[in-house]
């Protein structure tokens, strides 16, 4: 019965209307696997349900909740059906204080009564693991440390369930194990949870009732903690601004990344001791939390790309272009070309670091002409993804040829914010129209295609020549006149008079 | 979203974009133009003067568009793609 009042109590307060009217499904879990893949900055949490549907048919419409801990650090979460590659709808409900927890319902295929299926939820976390301890000498190892709850939240009743935390290594530090989650384990405190090499596997965990609402989450919920070694350097893009500017002219693309990027490790305690750094990599023993440089995967077939900062051209940097592929066919293609970039400077906890990199490529790489309708289409890619970093601002500016009409952006994932405005570069009459779009909390994931599709009229085409023609004209006009009006102070005739 | 996955296909399915005048001519075209711009312009000068300056006219208004053109060329030419 109070599940019957939960879940109608969680439609009285949904946004939509669809779901205010009819009377929602219920289901139960028979199984729950989530496997947490612990990293640096980003960190993959996969959540398999197994569910049964029971009841009478109904809105086929499966209920997911989010702790406030998840709802804040979730960068990207898509729901699949197991084997299959299409992405569920998901849609969002916000926070609900019956449930004390952040709602997103989940449209399913049509089923059954005691019908089952396999749901696939997959999410990646940005800044879920924290340095611990703050902060370490230049040569200490870098230990991280990640919570979560111990109870998957799910407004439905649970039949087993079970929870694998997979660390980078097997140099786990500590891993907590409270006592009280052997309630519902049914064996004894001590095998709460097990560890075997790097994976942390807790529960499994029989007869859960529905873990959303306080009553629950104040009496049983736990919070589990990981204290694990990172080896690497744990990035994290504070800023990333993209520009791409097209040019019909030139039949190029430019794109510009103006990026801002931090070692989210542990502050350095002490000086930064530049001898160490050489010594330790003389004798193989490097700093595991030293970032020196990042590897990049540019797109094939580009050329003169450029890497500067705010002193000026950054040397330090290796490219290995990739033609493009002859065929045409397969406009994705696999082949990318390599680019290192180091830093000016070495990048230890919580130092940041801003640079600039660029890139020409051939318009025909990126943009189509369809000649019956007029219209050119565009695509670039969102971003070029550090590997492993989580992208906290991202920006996104489309600059178009001058004089382009009926534009039309779709961004491949939703934006926090859309806009125009006018663009003024080199030669331009009326300016160039320019989109920018704004997102937050990304991950090295939203890496899709942004499509632009505009026209340009043929005299917009001709709008710069003849501008330039219209200024040199003018120059002649000038010219033509100085040669008729006599600009001397004095004549010949009243020279001689003197 | 349908209309993303519609424009992808289109995207993928329509020929690429090529330009009016082949990449390869462009510094060609930019060095030509530009010069018989400029010896125009010259000649321009020597011009004697008219009472309707027809031919004064008609030289800078060819020399004029020449250099628009070459202008815009030589701008793509050393990298500054307009």
């Amino acid at each position: 019965m109070g599940l019957i009042h939960w879940l109608l109590a969680a439609a009285l307060t949904a946004h939509s209307a669809q779901c205010a009217s009819t009377s929602m499904r219920s289901f139960e879990n028979t199984n729950v696997q989530r496997t947490i893949e612990l990293g640096g900055s980003l960190t993959h949490v996969t959540t398999t349900f197994a569910i049964k549907a029971l009841g009478e048919l109904g809105p086929n419409v499966y209920t997911l909740a989010l702790s406030e801990l998840d709802e804040e650090k979730t960068a990207l979460m898509d729901v699949k059906l197991k084997g299959s590659k299409e992405t569920l709808k998901l849609e969002k409900f916000g926070f609900n204080q019956k449930s004390n927890a952040y709602l997103y319902s989940v449209e399913l295929p049509p089923m059954a009564e005691d019908a089952t299926a396999t749901i696939v939820v997959n999410s990646i976390l940005s800044h879920a693991s924290t340095p611990f301890p703050e902060s370490i000498k230049q040569a200490d190892p870098q230990l991280l440390k990640f919570s979560t709850e111990a109870y998957i939240l799910s407004p439905y009743r649970t039949l087993s369930e079970r929870t694998k935390i997979r660390a980078p290594s097997p140099k786990v530090t500590s891993f907590s194990a409270p006592a009280e989650l052997s309630k519902y384990a049914g064996t004894t405190a001590d095998s709460v949870a097990t560890r075997s090499g790097a994976v942390i596997t807790y529960g499994p965990f029989q007869d859960l009732p529905p873990t959303t609402g306080l009553p629950f989450q104040r009496e049983n919920q736990k919070l589990l903690t990981v204290h694990y070694e990172y080896d690497s350097p744990i990035i994290s893009v504070v800023s990333l601004d993209r520009s791409a500017e097209i040019s019909h002219w030139g039949d190029n693309l430019n794109i510009q990344d103006s990026v801002h990027i931090r070692n989210d490790g542990p502050q350095l305690k002490g000086h930064f001791s530049r001898l160490e750094l050489q010594q330790s990599r003389y004798f193989n023993k490097p700093s595991t939390q030293v970032l020196t440089h990042l590897t990049l995967q540019l797109p094939a077939g580009i050329h003169k790309p450029y890497y500067y900062d705010s002193i000026g051209n950054v040397t330090t940097s290796r490219y290995r272009q990739t033609p493009k592929p002859k065929s045409n066919t397969k406009r994705s293609s696999a082949a990318s070309s390599f680019m290192e970039i180091r830093p000016r400077y070495p990048l230890l906890g919580g130092w940041n670091y801003t640079y600039t990199l660029g890139w020409d490529a051939p318009l025909g790489d990126s943009a189509t002409f369809d000649k019956k309708t007029g219209k050119y289409v565009v695509g670039v890619p969102f971003m070029t993804p550090v590997p492993g970093a989580a992208v906290d601002q991202a920006t996104f500016t489309f600059v178009l040829p001058e004089g382009a009409e009926n534009v039309h952006v779709e961004p491949p994932f939703p934006v926090d914010a859309m806009s125009k405005y006018t663009h003024i570069t080199y030669l331009d009459t009326i300016g160039r129209p320019a989109v920018v779009l704004r997102s937050s909390s990304l991950t090295d994931q939203h890496t899709g295609m942004v499509y632009v599709t505009y026209t340009v009229p043929v005299k917009a085409h001709l709008a710069k020549p003849l501008t330039v023609s219209t200024a040199m004209f003018g120059f002649f006009l000038l010219a033509m006149l100085f040669r008729r009006v006599d600009m001397r102070i004095g004549t010949a005739k009243t020279a001689k008079k003197h | 979203m349908a209309s993303y996955s519609s424009l992808q296909s289109l995207h993928e399915s329509l020929p690429p974009f090529s330009p009016l005048i082949p990449t390869s001519l462009i510094p060609i075209i930019a060095w030509s133009l530009l010069l018989s711009s400029f010896g125009l312009g010259f000649y321009f000068t020597t011009l004697p003067k008219q009472s309707v300056p027809v031919t004064e006219l008609l030289i800078a208004i060819v020399a004029s568009i020449l250099g628009g053109f070459g202008t815009v060329a030589m701008f793509c030419t050393v990298g500054v793609y307009l």
